[in-house]
């Protein structure tokens, strides 16, 4: 049973720390935070084949788990460069194996996507142009014939969708100001937690793949998981870090108002003096996000009846 | 005030020509009684607020007219100018009264008649109706004021005698007037049917009431029933007393039924009244009134219900622990039958008594029960000074009295006379002058009551066309059935008290009540009779429409007709023509009536468009009714969203040209040999959205059909579905989106509706322009929130998916241009400056005029790409086989020395080309054969097959993947491009690849080279034949 809590711990506190949170986190929290993870690992897999099935293949393709997350844009444009970077990532390695390579992470490669940066591969003339992952409902699959890359690239709506990534970028950069070398360095080491990188085997079977899936999923489906239990983690903590906030806030008032001169340990005013994250705000934090949107219900009204709602994707 | 912004200031003034203005002015007054309808009298005592309310509300009642739409020629609706409308409400009484009375100056507004099957609602503007309808309320006025002053004038007899029947000759003369109003009046009133119920219900009370009374009566004179002569038929002639003693005597023998008995010896006593009574002098007259007044207050059901018959135990317990002396009207008939009363003031007294002792019992002040008593009071005092002052004496006492002073032969002269000489007389002495007086009068007075009772003498059988009468007097049909339905108790309770009654100032309104209350209440009881408990009664008889109701309807609509047609003949003519039909004559009861009590009969309206109007068989269509239908309705209109879609999809198709000249080229370049027809040109024809044929409509409002608005959805998703790329869409997912997308659609407006029809919370603090408008935005943005959409998202969908898209897709066009010239140069490199470069290829083509088809357009689209100035083209279009040729061998040299480079092997030397001196060394076997491919060839060394241009080399087979060679192929193996549908013989074998040579291509190769020896085929040598063959055949 205490396995059960464990497996993740270590890298879901290294993420949470990465979103945002300063405290530490009880087991309590990260046990939650991990399963619901894994609720929403299950369910984008069951989607995942039942698009394949449709499809009429039987193997889940990454379209399919691109599919799943396409109405989020920034994540889209975000999961594409970590892509086309593993891509640059690998051939450089195979290129150069034993040039100085080692491996960029992919921490890095997640957010500073963005801004193009070359972190680290190999030499120059390797530098391949990133191989633009092509999506199936791009305006490009419209025509028959594929026009040969362009080195100039980057629409407008790439720029767009980077917006909400170069906000987290900047959240980022103001935490880090601050920091010395140790810290930068445990912040560096912090950023690289994933739950697939380097472990796949144990996340295959954490995740169910084969109870839930009945082909054995790629490489790129493990990478591309791991990325997005990554996002989920981070939004997570922010929802939380918000919820927090607000209770936080009420407390203070209801203290102000019963005029109580307690010590202020609850007070936050600097950070370190930060509570961590409880399990309650987790779970007011999934609650919200499992809102449905009235997009989502609106095609059910005028009509009665007993609603199933499903696990909305983070 | 504040209403005065809306009423919009276009509206012009119409001053009302109704009389409402001078009567509802009239009603304002507080307490004159001033006779007298004058316009500057009431100018002080008006007051200002409700006469400018008055104001509105006449023109209001004019407007309303204009929302029912009609075109019939009769009723053509007024052009109204909307000019200024000047409603200065500065309160100075003259505006107030010059509006009513400058009704006279303004041209008459035309009458406009409605006729739905529900109800008919006419707005009747005649002037007549003003002068006509004033005077009636002004004897009214008068009348009471007369019957007030005849109170204090009852102490002089002779003048409380001459007043009281002038009083009685005005209130008649005024009340026949009333009524006249208001059948005239009629059709511009519109009634509720809510009083109906009560009037049926207190009707079947008087009726039950009737019938009790006539019971006891009857019973009461069980025994004497054959007897006619106890029958009281007022004969007082001897004569006629012994004739009915006779009959009795024989009654047998008289094959006359009772009924028919009465009638006659009713016929003959024609003046007289059922109370006429020889025996007792002044019983006539007495009772004749006292009769009346009873009936009268009857009448008043409102009130009079609850006096009508006994208290009940039931509902009054201890009532006759406080009253004494209970009395009710019932009783008091049946005294009258029973003849106990012998005097007026036992009259008076007893009917008194009734309401003194309802005050008495109900002694709480706000009991409802004394409202009523009241009410019977007052009617009663106004009622009493009509009933003449005759104490009933005998007729004996009487005539000993008068005998000698009658000069008046009792025996000789017509019964009538001395019955009417000897009436009897209030008080002695003034005999001859009163004789004369009552004489004079009598018959004036008479004539009237007479008429009411002889409806009254009518055997009770006949009881479905009592004619109404004056007054409204309900004659009571004592012996009508009670229908089964009606036996349950009708308590007090039924008839609702509670209801308000706002139009007790309304005295049109109550007029017509009483008027038509008898009418009513058999109409609402017929109506009852069809019921049975909840449910309709099956065993009634049906519903079936009339000749005479019809006959009426028919006369009401001529009437209108005419009366609008000739406007200064306003009298109630019977029409002509159509009435033909019918020939029965019309109670006057129904004619009071509205139409929409007899839905039978009426027969609703045809709309003006298709009526015929005019004269002849011509049909006079108008314009307007029946056109064709605007374009555009079923089609997306013209809009800045629609000019970029269509602009996004003429970008994919041109897009989708050039893709398929890509692949064109493409193709090219891997086969080796091509045909003229074997691409099909991809050419997209302009998307132009089909609309409707044209087809006709006549009503207004939106277009309904179905079928064609789904397949115009449908339409439209197509659309959208080619905007988003697909170039063909299956019936099945294009139906399934245009269902949901109904569906959506549906339910977006269904929650339009919930919003629209919600109430709306207070919002103070905005002005009421804006309100209007704000409600509107609320209510959409709301109902769009419930159905998952905003405006934002739907601003962002257009920017991304059409605006972007569009930009997305002319980067691509772009780019594949660029890749299409890129594909072409290679082709156009070597046309060289004049184009003689294009013989490089050994091309015998144009020397053998061998020529592709002239394709005639700019396939390649040389033009556009400007390339016909950079290479001086002469002719833009360049042979298609040419520029395969030209394809496919750059192609393959790009790729085999791709290949080569990769392979890292060279190619093998040529070969030498066959000629006569080589082959000499050659074997036996084929010397033959090369010898007379020489002599075809005319000596020339023979050609390589590597050299051969590309069409006449024959295709070199391949080994199939696995590297065997399976079975000796017949057929020709497939090259690259198909050419195997034009050759028809067997391809020989081409020779195995320098590498490989497996032992069992050597058998196949020899099987080939045996095959092919044994045709003559062509051209082959060396390169069609295995080296191994021929170094191990020739030895």
């Amino acid at each position: 049973m205490s396995n059960d809590k464990f497996k993740y711990r270590v890298e879901i506190q290294q993420m949470m720390f990465v979103s945002g949170e300063t405290g530490e986190p009880s087991a309590e929290t990260t046990g939650i935070i991990e399963e619901i993870v894994r609720g929403q690992v299950i369910e984008m897999l069951q989607q995942c084949t039942n698009l394949a099935s449709r499809r009429g293949s039987r193997s889940i393709s990454t379209d399919d788990l691109i599919f799943l997350i396409r109405h989020d844009k920034a994540k889209v444009s975000r999961l594409r460069t970590y892509l086309s970077w593993k891509d640059v990532r690998k051939t450089a390695k195979d290129n150069d194996p034993s040039g100085g390579a080692g491996a960029p992470d992919p921490a890095d490669l997640l957010d500073d996507a963005a801004a193009g940066i070359a972190g680290g591969t190999g030499p120059v003339q390797m530098r391949q142009k990133k191989a633009k992952i092509g999506l199936p409902w791009e305006v490009a699959s419209f025509f028959s014939e594929q026009v040969p890359e362009r080195e100039e690239d980057e629409d407008e709506d790439e720029v767009e969708a980077n917006a909400a990534t170069l906000q987290r970028l900047k959240n980022a950069d103001e935490r880090t100001r601050g920091m010395t070398r140790d810290e930068y360095v445990h912040w560096s080491e912090c950023r690289q937690a994933s739950f697939t990188f380097r472990k796949g085997k144990r996340f295959r079977e954490w995740a169910g793949f084969g109870t839930v899936t009945d082909a054995k999923p790629n490489d790129d489906i493990v990478d591309i998981l791991g990325f997005l239990t990554f996002e989920i983690v981070q939004t997570l903590t922010e929802e939380a870090l918000k919820v927090k906030e607000l209770e936080d806030q009420v407390l203070l008032e209801s203290r102000e108002k019963s005029k109580k001169r307690k010590r202020e340990k609850f007070l936050f005013h600097a950070e370190e003096g930060r509570t961590p994250i409880e399990p309650r705000h987790v779970e007011e934090a999934f609650r919200r996000l499992q809102v449905p949107k009235p997009k989502s219900r609106a095609m059910r009204n005028f009509s009665g009846g007993v609603v199933k709602s499903k696990l909305t994707l983070v | 005030m504040s209403n005065n912004n809306l009423l919009p200031a276009s509206w012009s003034r119409q001053p009302s020509t109704r009389d409402d203005v001078t009567v509802l002015a009239e009603r304002t007054r507080t307490n004159s009684i001033e006779t007298g309808v004058e316009g500057g009298d009431k100018d002080d005592v008006v007051d200002p607020t409700i006469a400018a309310f008055r104001q509105r509300y006449d023109i209001f009642e004019k407007r309303i007219a204009m929302m029912f739409d009609t075109r019939r020629p009769c009723c053509a609706p007024p052009d109204m100018e909307f000019a200024a409308l000047e409603l200065n409400d500065d309160f100075s009484s003259a505006n107030v009264n010059a509006s009513g009375n400058s009704a006279a100056d303004n041209a008459r507004p035309p009458v406009r008649k409605i006729d739905d099957d529900d109800y008919d609602f006419e707005d009747d503007e005649d002037e007549e109706d003003t002068k006509a309808k004033a005077p009636p309320f002004l004897p009214l006025k008068s009348a009471s004021s007369l019957s007030q002053s005849s109170e204090p004038s009852s102490g002089n007899i002779i003048d409380a005698k001459k007043s009281a029947v002038a009083t009685r000759e005005k209130l008649e003369a005024d009340r026949k007037a009333a009524e006249e109003a208001v059948k005239r009046a009629l059709p511009s009133m519109f009634f509720t049917l809510e009083n109906d119920r009560d009037a049926m219900l207190e009707q079947q009370k008087l009726e039950e009431s009737d019938r009790q009374v006539n019971a006891e009566a009857n019973a009461a004179q069980a025994n004497a029933l054959g007897k006619l002569s106890s029958a009281n038929l007022g004969a007082s002639s001897l004569t006629l007393k012994h004739l009915i003693a006779r009959i009795d005597a024989k009654r047998e023998k008289v094959v006359v039924s009772d009924m028919e008995l009465r009638n006659l010896m009713s016929e003959v006593r024609k003046n007289r009244s059922k109370w006429a009574n020889e025996d007792k002098i002044g019983q006539e007259d007495l009772y004749e009134a006292a009769e009346k007044v009873v009936l009268e207050l009857r009448a008043l059901t409102e009130h009079s219900t609850a006096f009508l018959n006994k208290v009940n135990k039931r509902d009054a317990p201890d009532y006759t622990t406080i009253i004494k002396h209970p009395m009710d009207l019932g009783t008091v008939m049946k005294k009258l039958k029973g003849h106990h009363y012998k005097s007026k003031n036992d009259f008076v007294d007893d009917l008194n008594l009734i309401w003194q002792n309802c005050l008495t019992y109900n002694a709480e002040p706000s009991h409802y029960l004394r409202k009523h008593a009241k009410a019977m009071q007052k009617a009663t005092q106004n009622l009493i000074p009509l009933i003449p002052d005759i104490v009933i004496r005998d007729r004996a006492e009487v005539e000993l009295e008068e005998a000698g002073a009658l000069e008046v032969d009792a025996e000789g002269e017509s019964d009538d006379e001395p019955i009417m000489s000897t009436r009897g007389r209030k008080a002695p002495g003034t005999k001859k002058t009163r004789k004369g007086a009552r004489l004079e009068g009598t018959p004036e007075v008479k004539a009237p009551v007479v008429n009411l009772l002889r409806a009254d003498s009518n055997p009770p059988g006949n009881d479905s066309q009592v004619s109404v009468g004056i007054n409204g007097f309900p004659t009571p049909s004592g012996s009508t059935p009670i229908p089964n339905g009606l036996v349950h108790s009708i308590s007090q309770m039924d008839i609702d008290h509670d209801r308000v009654d706002d139009d007790t100032h309304d005295v049109e309104y109550q007029t017509w009540k009483t008027l038509t209350k008898k009418a009513r209440a058999k109409v609402a009881s017929e109506r009852h009779k069809l019921f049975r408990g909840n449910r309709l009664n099956p065993e009634e008889p049906a519903l079936l429409r009339s000749r005479d109701d019809m006959g009426r309807f028919l006369r009401n609509e001529e009437k209108h007709a005419k009366s609008t047609q000739d406007a200064d003949d306003s009298s109630m003519q019977q029409g002509s023509g159509n009435t033909k039909l019918v020939d029965t004559e019309q109670p006057d009861v129904q004619e009071l009536l509205p139409d929409y009590y007899d839905p039978l009969a009426a027969v609703p309206e045809l709309p003006s468009g298709v009526s015929w109007y005019g004269e002849g068989d011509e049909v006079d269509l108008q314009d307007d009714n029946l056109r064709i239908a605007p374009r555009g309705i079923f089609t997306q209109p013209k809009s800045e969203l629609s000019k970029r879609m269509d602009a996004n999809i003429k970008q994919m198709q041109e897009t989708r040209k050039l893709c398929s000249k890509i692949g064109v080229i493409k193709q090219m370049q891997v086969q080796t040999q091509m045909y003229s027809n074997q691409f099909t040109k991809y050419d997209p024809k302009e998307f132009v959205e089909a609309d409707v044929e044209d087809f006709v409509i006549s009503e207004e409002g939106p277009i309904m059909c179905a079928t064609v608005a789904r397949a115009a959805l449908q339409k439209s998703v197509g659309k959208i579905f080619y905007h988003a790329g697909f170039e063909e869409f299956q019936p099945t997912a294009i139906d399934a989106v245009t269902d949901i997308a109904v569906d959506y659609f549906q339910k977006l407006s269904k929650t339009l509706t919930v919003y629209q029809e919600a109430p709306q919370h207070e919002r103070k603090f905005e002005p009421e322009f804006l309100k209007m408008l704000t409600w509107l935005q609320e209510m959409l943005l709301h109902a769009l929130y419930e159905n998952g959409a905003d405006v934002e998202s739907l601003d962002t969908y257009i920017k991304d998916d059409i605006e972007r898209l569009g930009s997305k897709l002319n980067g691509i066009h772009q780019r594949m241009k660029i890749h299409l010239t890129e594909l072409l140069r290679p082709a156009l490199q070597d046309v060289g400056g004049d184009g003689s470069r294009m013989f490089n290829d050994g091309s015998e083509q144009f020397v053998g005029g061998d020529f592709a088809e002239d394709i005639g357009d700019d396939f390649f689209g040389f033009k556009e790409l400007g390339l016909d100035k950079e290479f001086g083209l002469s002719s833009l279009s360049v042979p298609l086989h040419l520029l395969q040729g030209r394809m496919h061998s750059t192609y393959q040299t790009q790729n085999t020395s791709a290949v080569a480079l990769a392979d890292g092997y060279k190619p093998p030397p040529p070969f030498e080309p066959v000629t006569h001196e080589l082959l000499e060394r050659e074997i036996g076997l084929v010397k033959n054969f090369f010898l007379a491919k020489l002599h075809a060839g005319g000596g020339e060394p023979l050609v390589e097959d590597e050299d051969l241009p590309v069409k006449q080399r024959l295709p070199k087979p391949r080994l199939p993947p696995s590297g065997k060679i399976l079975a000796p192929r017949k057929r020709p193996m497939h090259g690259q491009g198909g050419n195997s549908k034009k050759k028809k013989k067997p391809n020989p074998p081409a020779p195995p690849p320098p590498k490989a040579a497996p032992p069992p291509s050597k058998s196949m190769a020899m099987d080939r080279s045996l095959s092919k020896i044994s045709e003559v085929d062509g051209d082959g040598n060396g390169g069609m034949m295995s080296p191994e063959s021929l170094v191990g055949g020739g030895g």
